[in-house]
């Protein structure tokens, strides 16, 4: 694992470890053997498709579930036998499960009240979390259902701040928001996490939400942790087909090595050049903006012969469908250029393409 | 939707009306009416001649032809003691009440939340016997408690002495009033919890709330439509209680039903019989229209 | 959706128990026209069972509908309050054709030349012209008779014997020594008669302040010390298990089917004296009368008729629920039908000598102020 990559600032110090953590549900492991170490005032990210097993995971980290085997250590010390209520842990949910029958305030005030904080202590913390989290004052005493999904989510955070978590866990929190909003908040939350400190472990299934807002990903798939690094780290060095895949749209072709020092691909003619260990078989991973359109052959290390197919504007950049045989390839543009309806001619280098193994 | 029902309207008026006049029947009261026909058919009109018979004459059949307060006066005579009547079919119904409250509680957060798969079966043992006449139920209890019954029989196998005298007291009675009104309790008890959302209880424990809070603070307001919903049908079908005095009290305290009763059988006197009952409904409707004021839906259910 | 399930079962279970009310008060109709091949029974259990009723609807084509209540002042209620036009025939203990519905133009009188011969066929003492199924001026016949039968108490004879029974009569209930262990039946119209007994009192005729005062703390003593009131099934059963020794308002009618059950050592038991007359028991005797119904069934009188018959006489007398003798039982031909068995049901070996220490059930003339009281010692059971 990566870790001294990211710990560049040493004064980070391990806050939160997952020591083979694994969680059955009838038979059905939805979580498997995950180690996993999470440092203070982390904005750690899991991500993943849906049943890949991050909200059991998170679940686990809360309180509400209990690992079937294995542990989770908060500075060194173990927290399996620690109720929820007792866990310096705090999950926004994906429904933000808001307290229907309470006001704006009463929500937010709600761990001081368990906490037995006297009122007026009480609300002066709510409305002092109301301005962290942008919410009007006058909304103290509003009740909470006639907020709107925007509100609410902030509603949430502040609830969940006022319990003053050391580690504040969110599932999918924004996945029910509209892009525009999303994306503020998105910004707010990060934010948030510079000006509290607090260690954030989020969950998404949207890599680009990951990228946006954490300082390490862990990419999650069918209850294992495939991958954990910098939003770099994942998007520069994929560790596998399912990785880059994940990170969005890229090309992608499965190589075979020709025994001439060089690959090549079952459905597309010729061989390649390919950055890899000697004779493993693979994926060659292309992004769709190091592909691009060659006057010569030789102008890149490898070189395909297609027909432009379509072209979107994708606003700062053009995207181009090339079709290369049966396959489809993407190819991204800072400008728009004009092709005759001929043939095009389409290259990259060995250093700016990935190679994965199978 | 609208319009077009309108112009049906129009067109169903035309003929014999004036064409310029507002909707006399929205689309919704319309549909509603065969209800409302149905509700005053078979709710309002029995009221009505009930009402009405509470004002005839004593002893006498003439309903709408006559009009005293005598029944009413005779009910509230120092000498009458039918307040007993009243006394214990309100305090029996009372007892009941929060007995099962307490008793329906645990078994309804269990078939939510505990009982998992076993809550279907759970809740078909518990809905069963509602298919067995309640007198037949009834009866099945005294052959069990009666001398050298069921219950007498097998101490004496196990242990040689007899069983206490459970019979034909007050005891037994609210006992016969828990069993047959617990499931009126449980059911919209079990509807209300599981109306409620599983993350706001998790979300309750994760802020730091202990059981007891979690239940104070969220379950208890947010089960409350179905608790009072389970409150108040028990509450009035207890008042109309009368088989558990019978079959197994003995009689052994005389509730107001069985006051109506004699009124209308034995006494032949319907006005008295009427005037009872209209005392009585409005006791039990006072209360009921009380508490939904005091715990308005909208205001649990946070919608406003 | 969460506030339209909430709110709808609220609404749902209003609408519920209103359509529970409006089906208990459902209306009977009575079409005006074409009734020959119906007819409505209001009557005690028993004239209501599928044994009587099946072969008469065979025979005659005809849809029956019986109503059973068990206490008459609700059933002439019914026909006071209008019921008249719904019912063809009322089946009711004998003082009430006579004395109440007959002056108020309840009933119709029957066919003298048809009915009347029937009544030389009953037991002796039904003989024409039999009282209680005769106006006041003796020109109407009101009704026929059939089911009778002595009520007064019931004793569990391993407990208490028939003799000693006899002898003490309703003093029985004076001993402080059986208190907790007697029930109390809830038909109050006898219990009425009943506690007028236990304090020495006739009760069929007008009663004098002291005597309801009387009637009023032997009623309150009695209720205080009964282990329970109850319907004749409960009292038996709890005679059975041995919770009581005697329930009071009983007989023949009401402990025939324990008897027939294999508990002959329950029985009625009526007192050898008392306060009517030096007598001590009280009987009952079923009239069935035609009702003035502005359109009566022509099928009535035949029913009438048709229960006169041995076998249906017998069946009548064996209907489920109770049993009890009937008068045909004068007749050879009805009486070979009956078993050894039934015979012991229904006390058949003292029945005559216990009609004859009886007094026919009649209307107390001052019973509403009578029942006012009862019911107010019965509340101080609490």
């Amino acid at each position: 694992m990566s870790e001294t990559a990211l710990m560049g600032e040493s004064r980070q110090k391990l806050l939160l470890d997952l020591v083979g953590v694994r969680k059955t549900f009838d038979g059905f492991n939805a979580v498997e053997r995950i180690d996993l170490s999470v440092m203070e005032g982390e904005f750690f990210t899991i991500v993943g498709p849906s049943g890949s097993g991050k909200t059991t995971l998170l679940r686990m980290l809360a309180g509400m579930d209990q690992p079937s085997d294995g542990a989770i250590y908060l500075r060194g010390e173990s927290l399996n036998d620690m109720p929820a209520n007792k866990r310096p842990t705090c999950l926004v949910f994906q429904s933000l499960a808001l307290f229907p029958h309470m006001t704006v305030g009463q929500n937010i005030e709600f761990a001081l009240k368990m906490r037995k904080i006297a009122p007026a202590a009480r609300k002066a913390r709510a409305l002092e979390l109301m301005r962290v989290v942008r919410l009007p004052e006058t909304y103290y005493s509003k009740n909470v259902m006639k907020c709107s999904g925007g509100e609410k989510q902030r509603v949430a955070l502040a609830r969940a701040f006022a319990y003053d978590p050391e580690i504040l866990l969110f599932d999918e929190p924004l996945s029910a928001l509209d892009y525009k909003l999303r994306k503020t908040l998105e910004k707010e939350l990060k934010d948030l996490h510079r000006e509290t400190g607090k260690t954030f472990i989020y969950i998404t299934h949207s890599l680009e939400e990951a990228m946006v807002m954490s300082d390490r990903i862990g990419v999650m798939r069918d209850g294992r942790l495939v991958q954990v690094g910098t939003p770099e780290e994942i998007y520069t060095k994929p560790s596998d087909k399912f990785v880059s895949e994940f990170m969005g749209e890229v090309n992608i072709v499965q190589v075979r090595p020709d025994g001439a020092g060089r690959y090549r691909s079952e459905d597309l003619a010729g061989s390649f050049t390919v950055n890899a260990p000697p004779s493993t078989d693979g994926y060659v991973v292309i992004r769709p903006e190091f592909l691009r359109f060659l006057a010569s052959p030789s102008d890149a290390d490898n070189h395909l012969t297609g027909r432009v197919h379509n072209e979107y504007s994708l606003g700062s950049r053009v995207q181009y469908q090339v079709r290369v045989g049966e396959r489809m390839f993407l190819v991204e543009q800072p400008r728009r250029q004009s092709f005759g309806g001929g043939d095009v001619t389409i290259g990259w280098d060995a250093a700016d393409a990935i190679f994965v193994a199978e | 939707m609208k319009i077009h029902a309108l112009q049906i309207q129009d067109a169903a008026i035309s003929g014999t009306a004036k064409k310029s006049r507002g909707p006399f029947l929205t689309p919704g009261a319309r549909c509603a009416l065969p209800v409302i026909v149905l509700l005053l058919l078979g709710f309002a009109a029995p009221l009505t001649a009930v009402i009405a018979y509470s004002f005839a004459e004593p002893h006498s059949f003439n309903v709408f032809s006559s009009f005293t307060f005598a029944n009413y006066a005779e009910i509230f005579n120092t000498e009458n003691t039918v307040w007993m009547s009243f006394l214990w079919s309100l305090s029996l119904a009372a007892v009941t009440v929060l007995i099962l409250s307490v008793i329906a509680y645990p078994i309804a957060y269990g078939m939510v939340y505990v009982f998992g798969r076993w809550s279907g079966l759970v809740s078909i043992l518990f809905v069963f016997p509602l298919f067995i006449s309640e007198n037949v139920r009834l009866y099945g209890w005294v052959l069990f408690f009666i001398k050298n019954g069921v219950f007498d029989g097998t101490l004496n196998l196990l242990g040689g002495s007899d069983a206490p005298e459970v019979l034909y007291s007050p005891g037994i009675i609210l006992f016969g009033m828990i069993y047959t009104y617990l499931p009126y309790m449980l059911f919209p008890l079990v509807l209300g919890l599981s109306l409620l959302p599983r993350d706001v209880v998790d979300a309750a424990k994760d802020l730091g709330a202990s059981r007891y809070q979690v239940w104070r603070e969220i379950e208890l307001p947010l089960a409350m439509p179905g608790f009072m919903i389970g409150l108040l049908l028990t509450f009035v079908l207890a008042v109309g209680a009368i088989a558990e005095s019978k079959v197994l009290g003995g009689q052994s305290v005389i509730v107001l039903t069985h006051d109506i009763e004699v009124s209308f059988t034995y006494a032949q006197n319907w006005p008295l019989g009427s005037a009872l009952a209209v005392l009585i409904t409005l006791i039990t409707g006072g209360l009921t229209l009380f508490m939904l004021f005091k715990l308005d839906l909208d205001r649990v259910l946070g919608r406003k | 959706m969460v506030e339209f399930s909430r709110r709808t079962v609220l609404q749902m279970l209003g609408a519920g128990g209103a359509m529970a009310a409006a089906s208990t008060g459902f209306a009977r109709n009575a079409f005006a026209a074409g009734r020959d091949k119906e007819m409505n029974i209001l009557c005690w259990e028993g004239y209501n069972s599928a044994q009587v009723l099946d072969p008469f609807r065979t025979e005659f084509g005809a849809t029956v509908k019986a109503e059973s209540l068990t206490n008459d002042p609700t059933m002439v209620n019914r026909l006071r309050a209008g019921e008249t036009k719904v019912w063809d025939l009322i089946n009711l203990n004998n003082p009430w054709a006579r004395k109440l519905m007959w002056p108020e133009k309840l009933i119709k009188p029957l066919d003298q030349e048809v009915f009347q011969p029937y009544f030389a066929k009953m037991l002796p003492e039904f003989k024409a012209p039999f009282h209680w199924a005769m106006s006041d001026d003796g020109k109407d016949l009101l009704g026929m008779a059939q089911r009778f039968g002595p009520y007064s108490f019931v004793v569990n004879t391993d407990k208490v014997s028939r003799k000693m029974a006899e002898d003490e009569g309703w003093d029985l209930f004076n001993d402080k020594a059986i208190v907790g262990r007697y029930g109390v039946q809830e038909s109050d119209d006898w219990n009425v008669f009943d506690m007028f007994l236990v304090a020495g009192i006739d009760p069929f005729k007008v009663h004098s302040e002291a005597e309801m005062a009387t009637f009023l703390a032997t009623a309150k003593r009695i209720y205080k010390g009964a282990k329970l009131i109850g319907d004749m099934a409960s009292l038996n059963q709890a005679l059975i298990s041995g919770e009581i020794d005697l329930y009071l308002t009983g007989g023949t009618y009401s402990v025939s089917p324990a008897r027939a059950d294999g508990y002959p050592n329950l029985r009625g038991i009526t007192p050898l004296r008392g306060p009517m007359n030096g007598k001590g028991g009280v009987m009952w005797i079923e009239v069935t009368s035609t009702v003035n119904n502005p359109n009566l069934s022509p099928l009535a009188p035949k029913f009438l008729q048709y229960v006169q018959r041995p076998e249906v006489a017998h069946t009548v007398a064996f209907a489920e629920g109770t049993f009890n003798p009937v008068s045909q039982m004068g007749n050879p031909e009805c009486f070979k039908l009956f078993t050894k068995d039934e015979l012991e049901a229904i006390q058949w070996d003292s029945l005559s000598e216990e009609m004859a220490r009886s007094v026919a059930y009649d209307i107390v003339p001052d019973y509403e102020k009578a029942l006012d009281l009862l019911n107010a010692a019965k509340r101080e059971r609490g």
